[in-house]
């Protein structure tokens, strides 16, 4: 029965839809553009499978500490929502040793659908990075945190959720031109995923899902 | 290589781009996840939800499979529908008869422990029961949609009104899905004025579920265009109201659905009851209930 409603499973995705935009700042008036595929783990059809969620990110480095990026959620536009990120990716630590690099990327989730339907929220990333390989590859810790701004839900009820977090981690493969990434996400692990229509796939039993990613950079 | 593959995927994004008008509303119905080519009712030997004892078990002869033409009023031609009788049909005149509307899965075969269930509720064939199958469920034909569950139960009361039924003695039951039928046609009657209404496990609205779903605050337009809303509809039913819910439910959460319609009950507070089953999930209601309970209480309710 709750694979039924195939309809929620583009709901969570809001929060989930893509990895991390920039782990690490890009070089200064260096350009990107990424293309991400994944989503949470879901139960469908008697496969587990990540949500198919696709969206295409531009960034921008402003200085070698600051780079700042906007996406579009390709799935979202399917079905006529116009969902974009604004934000920015801070380096605010330099890799030293074993200890890692640090970079917070505050972010504006935007959906619209018309002037009665629209969200904003916002979202705050932080992640610890390590580069390995002579800085070819690098691997990343985070946390991701959206936060729901609403007080009431429909019909006046209290919105009982205000934050919701997503720790991750990933591994970026760095070559001259491209960048390859996957990247592995507990989705919402503080939110009982039991009271949900939607059959979610995750080793954390009845609380939040579980999420997988790939991306892939094109460096200008 | 992978400037041609980038390529191609541009161009299927773009393509998505100009889609633009995908919705989520057909993932409400999931008929026929087991097909059948007939209907076996009482011999089917597919999933069902719990299964009952021979206690319970209903004479063939009381068994009464046909169809109906289903015609909704903006629509140009009838569709051929399956429906299931309970009873004596000869004698529909004088009983009082329980519309069993079923939830999103399968089909009547499926939801025939429920629908024999019902048939013992007070004494074995005390009420007739009726169940029918939605547009696109089971063998009947057509295309589920929001508005044709609602067309297709009323074309099962036009046919219990043909055989004489008033709606002193219909009592309608929706569970799951068919609390949107249900409480549609009890809030704004067509050919028949139910004088009870049931909700098992109903569903408050679509953005109710879509919040549910997403733990935010979401508008429900942003992924639907379906126009569930038992919530606000229920202010208009008058008629004594029974409320079941389990209180696991883990696919339509007690709270933030059945609790909201139970509260937005438009007539009087003791026409209203509630009977939450402590333990209970979405599907085995009855079962945790325990079916003599559960039985006895729906019969109560129907003779109040």
């Amino acid at each position: 029965m709750r694979e039924t409603i195939l309809a929620s499973l583009i709901i969570i995705t809001i929060t989930s839809c893509a990895p991390t935009r920039f782990v690490k700042p890009l070089a200064k008036k260096q350009q990107a553009v990424n293309l991400s595929l994944g989503g949470a783990l879901i139960s469908y059809s008697k496969l587990t499978i990540p949500m198919p969620f696709v969206t295409a990110t531009y960034g921008y480095g402003i200085d070698s500490t600051l780079t700042g990026f906007g996406a579009l959620n390709i799935t979202s536009l399917v079905y006529g929502n116009a969902q974009v990120e604004l934000g920015l990716t801070k380096q605010l630590l330099q890799q030293k040793g074993v200890w890692p690099g640090v970079s917070v990327s505050p972010v504006a989730n935007i959906i619209y659908r018309n002037k009665d339907a629209s969200k904003v929220y916002p979202q705050v990333d932080i992640n610890a990075f390590w580069d390995y390989n002579n800085k070819r590859n690098f691997f990343y810790v985070g946390i991701s945190n959206w936060f729901e701004l609403a007080g009431k839900r429909v019909y006046d009820q209290e919105q009982e959720h205000h934050w919701l977090f997503n720790p991750m981690i990933g591994e970026t493969f760095v070559r001259n031109k491209w960048n390859y990434n996957i990247e592995l996400k507990v989705i919402a692990p503080n939110i009982a995923n039991n009271t949900s229509i939607v059959d979610y796939k995750t080793p954390f039993g009845s609380h939040g899902a579980f999420g997988i990613y790939i991306g892939c950079t094109r460096k200008f | 290589m992978i400037s041609r593959n980038i390529f191609i995927l541009s161009v299927i994004i773009v393509t998505f781009c100009f889609a633009g008008c995908a919705r989520l509303d057909d993932n409400l119905f999931n008929a026929n996840v087991h097909k059948i080519d007939h209907y076996q009712l009482n011999n089917y030997k597919g999933e069902v939800d719990f299964t009952l004892d021979a206690n319970y078990s209903i004479p063939t002869n009381r068994v009464n499979l046909f169809t109906l033409q289903s015609k909704g009023a903006d629509e140009a031609s009838s569709t051929k529908i399956y429906a299931v009788y309970i009873g004596d049909t000869t004698r529909i005149s004088s009983d009082t008869v329980i519309v069993y509307c079923h939830g999103n899965k399968d089909h009547m075969d499926f939801y025939w422990p429920r629908a024999q269930l019902l048939a013992n509720t007070s004494s074995k064939n005390r009420y007739g029961v009726l169940m029918i199958d939605y547009r696109g469920y089971g063998l009947s034909e057509g295309k589920s949609s929001e508005s044709a569950l609602i067309t297709d139960v009323d074309a099962g009361l036009q046919w219990l009104k043909s055989k004489g039924l008033s709606g002193e003695r219909l009592i309608i039951y929706g569970f799951s899905m068919g609390s949107i039928p249900a409480t549609k046609l009890a809030a704004e009657p067509r050919s028949l004025r139910p004088s009870k209404l049931v909700l098992e496990a109903p569903i408050a609205s679509s953005e109710a579920l879509v919040q549910d779903a997403s733990a935010l605050a979401l508008p429900g337009s942003f992924f639907t265009d379906l126009k569930i809303n038992n919530a606000d509809l229920i202010k208009n039913v008058k008629q004594p109201f029974m409320w079941i819910h389990g209180t696991n439910d883990d696919f339509l959460n007690v709270k933030t659905q059945g609790e909201l319609v139970y509260k937005n009950y438009g007539g009087a507070a003791n026409d209203k009851e509630a009977h939450l089953i402590t333990g209970a999930g979405h599907s085995n209601v009855p079962v945790y209930y325990t079916f003599q309970k559960y039985l006895q209480d729906v019969g109560a309710f129907i003779r109040k």
